[in-house]
């Protein structure tokens, strides 16, 4: 079968600087414009770079559920930005054959002075969805979110959980080919849980793929027939997800040893 | 995995192909067309939100130039005494100042408009430049309803409309690609120096008063008529003021703002696209 994404040796370099979320002022890049032949003399450019990914290479199927795990920093967001084509990778390629559902945060762009309806035709289209589509699937949308009473309502006065409802809900029925999620089931109570794990497992069905990257290795588990492990940029892709999960529950101490030491 | 049902097709060549950022990159500019709606529902949200928080609403639109049109009657009109010929003063000023302040709003916000959209840009992929595009459209909004409510005005009180009228779709389309143009380039400097922004109220003073809003042209030493040409609002002000008045037009003046226009239109695309590849890891 033909991979519907496939990825080849992809790197991503940050730089520790403007990973602290450190900002240059005018004044500095000229200072450091004019100190960077020094800078790069002394040997020191190599120290305050990261490799956040590590020349990566998979290949997904149609249908597959691929869970991505490791520690804070491992890189996974980072591979998740890359798909997302929210960040460009410095190195490598990818080759996506169908469209792209981004679900990194709960409710990208909606406006809290806007009512429930307003926001779903906002969150719709910025996910990529066009008018005619978020008008098919609109009922389905307020159903499954269990928000009817409250459509006209501002969000800004919805409970953290119908908000929750209503963006995933919203990303649900965008029904893209691959989807991206980031840790974004964590957040709803325990039915409503359930129910996003039964409309993903739907989604998957029907041979769309799912990047699920979290740290609930249950729902990891539950959910994925796959599972990579990323681990200081590089990627751990074994035949059988129970063997990566236990890799990374057993050498978890040794990981952060080693990043101590370093 | 054998269990897996392919229920759709996939297409011979990837939808999406991602690759390194390489040295010289052209703007996308059929994705920016797909993306039309989001530009529109962009818009549609910052109208619907500023007016659901204000208590004048959209009269906000027309008091703005109409108290920066009182504000300078009196200083420059009533004791600095302005010259302008046989046009009332206020008449005016007020053809100046309506396209500078949709001119100046546009890049205020616009230059910022990366900024204020970071957590759209950290978590979704879209054309970039449609934030701040977004950012100008909601202020050309602003400048429609204004634009209209000064030419009803002017048939209230008489005041023959004439062929130069014609002019203003044309000016509006340069007015707003020149706004377009410095937003995503100040926008983008924005994202990544933040004194852009500290500085542009200044700039845009500067601006105002190096270009024909609140004084005639002829004021302007001859020796510095070159470098005032050189301005692309000078042309465009005048255009708006001769399309309003039905003053005659200056056509060299026009071709020569519409040339610099587009210089600067290109050069600000330029480094936008050179630029966007880090928006989401440095904003």
């Amino acid at each position: 079968m033909k991979p519907i994404v496939s990825v080849r040796n992809i790197s991503k370099l940050y730089h520790v600087g403007r990973l602290q979320g450190e900002r240059p002022s005018l004044r500095q890049a000229v200072t450091s414009a004019i100190k960077s032949p020094f800078a790069r003399l002394n040997g020191r450019s190599s120290d305050d770079t990261i490799w956040a990914l590590k020349d990566i290479s998979f290949d997904a199927m149609p249908g597959e559920v691929i869970g991505i795990i490791g520690r804070n920093g491992a890189g996974k967001s980072t591979l998740l930005r890359v798909l997302a084509r929210i960040t460009k990778p410095s190195g490598g390629e990818i080759d996506i054959y169908g469209r792209l559902g981004t679900l990194l945060a709960i409710g990208t762009g909606f406006h809290p002075e806007l009512t429930g309806r307003e926001n779903i035709f906002l969150n719709g289209t910025i996910l990529g969805m066009k008018v005619k589509e978020i008008k098919r699937k609109f009922d389905e949308i307020v159903d499954f979110s269990e928000i009817e009473r409250f459509l006209e309502t501002p969000v800004k006065h919805y409970s953290s959980g119908m908000y929750l409802r209503l963006a995933f809900s919203i990303a649900a029925h965008f029904q893209p080919e691959v989807l991206l999620m980031d840790e974004i089931i964590a957040v709803g109570d325990i039915s409503f849980q359930e129910k996003c794990f039964a409309k993903m497992r739907a989604v998957s069905r029907e041979g769309r793929t799912i990047f699920l990257v979290s740290h609930n290795l249950d729902s990891i588990q539950n959910l994925c027939q796959r599972v990579f492990l990323l681990n200081a940029g590089r990627l751990c892709d074994e035949e059988d997800p129970q063997k990566v999960i236990s890799i990374y529950v057993n050498e978890k101490g040794r990981f952060e040893n080693g990043l101590n030491k370093s | 995995m054998p269990s897996l049902k392919a229920g759709i097709e996939l297409p011979d060549e990837p939808l999406i192909r991602i690759r390194a950022r390489r040295a010289f990159d052209l703007m996308n500019l059929r994705e920016i067309w797909e993306h039309r709606e989001l530009l529109y529902f962009l818009v549609w949200r910052d109208l619907k939100a500023r007016y659901k928080q204000t208590i004048l609403g959209i009269s906000w639109v027309i008091l703005q130039p109409l108290l920066m049109t009182l504000v300078f009657t009196i200083f420059l009109g009533k004791l600095v005494r302005v010259q302008t010929g046989t046009t009332p003063y206020p008449l005016f000023l007020y053809a100046g100042l309506l396209p500078w302040t949709f001119f100046s709003n546009a890049v205020s916000s616009g230059s910022y408009s990366l900024l204020a959209s970071s957590q759209m840009i950290t978590k979704v992929y879209l054309p970039r430049l449609i934030i701040p595009a977004a950012a100008v459209s909601v202020r050309l909004s602003d400048f429609l309803v204004s634009s209209v409510v000064l030419i009803l005005l002017m048939l209230y009180y008489g005041v023959h409309l004439s062929w130069q009228i014609m002019l203003l779709p044309v000016l509006g389309l340069q007015i707003t690609v020149l706004a377009l143009a410095l937003s995503a380039l100040l926008s983008a400097l924005n994202v990544k120096f933040r004194d852009t922004g500290t500085a542009m109220p200044v700039i845009l003073q500067v601006w105002m008063f190096a270009s024909p809003i609140v004084y005639p042209r002829s004021l302007v030493p001859a020796r510095w008529e070159w470098a005032y040409q050189i301005n692309p609002l000078t042309g465009i002000i005048e255009g708006f003021r001769s399309a309003f008045l039905g003053l005659p037009i200056n056509r060299q003046g026009l071709a020569v703002s519409a040339l610099t226009t587009i210089v600067l239109l290109i050069i600000s695309l330029l480094v936008f696209r050179r630029m966007e590849d880090d928006f989401a890891d440095i904003v």
